[in-house]
């Protein structure tokens, strides 16, 4: 499996979608065989996952927006998108 | 509280061009007069109202249905996440077009085998080469593509060939099922049943190729369930997160349940999606944990398997409410060692039977 490196620009694997559920009012991925309720920070990072910004600029624009340092910010983006390429649940290179 | 349902399948129809031994279609139901495109428009919308995001187009053959675009188009409509389930005979351009600009989410096509003769013989059709043209298809369409293929002693020694034959086709996902016993594949159920070693052999094989491919390709491996001393977690608890609608517009917990004998279900043309989740007797009669025998009763996997399948507690021990006699802890384990030992002193080719069409039941 490759390992994530700030430079990846991921998207969402062609057959998952990004939707608000809208009876929880939560943000889920949808997939063929199920789906994942993501955590509102989750969901920061997941909506960034376009194909052509990289992790880096995920960093900085989350920086922008949130009251962290990007150290912590790093690892946070670092962690949840290992975890969703575990799931085969983000491609890290279109 | 009842619980809220997230996933639901739609079985569009009981027609289908293929005749597979393994079918889990009710082997007497004719499927009746079908739900119409105005009728299933209306489910769907109900689905999404009850928080259903989850749709799966199946069948019998879906693509049998000429309105399936328009299906689609209803699904998106009300937000479905939509799943086309299909043999893939009777895609070509012109509909994978179709579907692709209604908003289809994701095609799952099943192989019979990775061997075109073999596939063709167990699909009782040439339909092997009408499949990878399918897919071919369905990756020109920039639809996402998961493969299934249903495993049984027919073909379980060729698991690596399967396996690696998936992986030249560039699914994002392979489902390796193996036959769960209802409809047709009850019937065939002496001549599908692996052996032991065969069992354990794939079992490995199946484990070394999840774990090559992590992170490039999510394979899925469902163990064969007579060979298992504890049950599957049928639907995840009946009535809990999955419902079925058949090609009829029967509401259905799972789309096996209409086997059991005692249970009558309501329909779509009589009542509301949401009353029948909320209050059918049958939804609610294996709710939870409080109509559960011994052992499941007081057994801390209570919660895990659900005492296992509901369907398959009726076929064999006659009573819906028993534990799945798959479970080592069954009084009634017996009665699937007795399947087994008998399964397998018969011949895979013996007296094999291939599901029909149900228009050929009807006319
Ligand atoms: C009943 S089929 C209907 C859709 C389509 N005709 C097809 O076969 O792909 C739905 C799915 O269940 C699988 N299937 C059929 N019979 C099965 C059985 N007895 N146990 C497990 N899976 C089964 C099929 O391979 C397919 O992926
Ligand atoms: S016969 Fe085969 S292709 Fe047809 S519905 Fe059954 S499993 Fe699907
Ligand atoms: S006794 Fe019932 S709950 Fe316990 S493992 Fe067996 S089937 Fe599951």
């Amino acid at each position: 499996m490759t390992e994530i490196d700030p430079h990846h620009r991921p998207s969402l694997a062609p057959r998952v979608r990004l939707q608000i559920d809208t009876v929880r009012q939560e943000p889920v991925l949808l997939y063929p065989e199920g789906l994942l309720v993501l955590s509102p920070t989750a969901h920061e990072i997941v909506r960034r996952c376009d194909g052509h910004t990289s992790i880096e600029s995920i960093v900085r624009s989350l920086g922008d927006e949130f009251d962290a340092t990007e150290e912590i910010l790093r690892q946070d983006v670092l962690e949840t998108l290992a975890d969703l390429q575990q799931r085969n649940l983000i491609v890290l290179d279109p | 509280m009842t619980p809220r349902p997230y996933a639901l399948l739609a079985e569009l129809t009981y027609r289908c061009p293929l005749h597979c031994p393994y079918c889990s279609n009710p082997a007497t139901h004719t499927g009746g007069e079908e739900l119409s495109l105005d009728e299933w428009t209306r489910v769907f919308a109900e689905a999404a109202a009850l928080g259903v995001l989850h749709l799966g187009l199946s069948g019998g053959e879906p693509l049998a249905r000429r309105d399936l675009p328009k299906l689609v188009t209803a699904a998106r409509q009300v937000g479905l996440y939509t799943n086309l389930i299909t043999s893939g005979v009777g895609l070509d351009a012109n509909r994978a077009r179709e579907l692709q600009a209604a908003g289809l989410d994701s095609v799952q096509i099943s192989f019979q085998s990775d061997d075109p003769a073999q596939g063709n013989t167990i699909a009782g059709s040439k339909a092997h080469d009408a499949k990878l043209k399918a897919v071919r298809l369905v990756h020109d369409h920039g639809l996402a593509l998961s493969l299934n293929v249903v495993i049984h002693r027919l073909n379980i020694d060729r698991l690596p060939q399967i396996i690696a034959f998936a992986e030249s086709l560039r699914p994002e996902r392979l489902e390796l099922a193996n036959v769960q016993y209802h409809g047709w594949a009850l019937r065939n159920r002496n001549q599908l049943l692996p052996t032991r070693e065969q069992a354990q052999t794939a079992l490995l094989v199946a484990q070394k190729a999840q774990a090559r491919l992590k992170g490039k390709m999510d394979v899925v491996y469902v163990l064969p369930d007579y060979l298992q001393d504890r049950p599957k977690p049928c639907m995840q608890g009946w009535g809990r997160h999955y419902l079925t609608v058949n090609p009829a517009g029967d509401v259905l917990p799972c789309p096996n349940a209409g086997s059991i004998p005692d249970l009558v279900f309501e329909n779509i043309r009589q009542g509301s999606l949401a009353s029948i989740w909320n209050e059918s007797a049958n939804f609610n009669r294996f709710r939870g944990t409080e109509w559960m025998p011994v052992p499941c009763r007081d057994c801390p996997q209570r919660e895990i398997d659900f005492g296992g399948c509901r369907c398959q507690a009726a076929l064999l021990t006659g009573q819906a409410a028993a534990t799945d006699p798959v479970c080592a802890l069954s009084p009634d384990r017996e009665i699937v060692d007795r399947i087994l030992d008998h399964a397998w002193r018969t011949e895979p080719d013996d007296g094999l039977v291939f599901r029909q069409n149900p228009q050929a039941v009807l006319s």
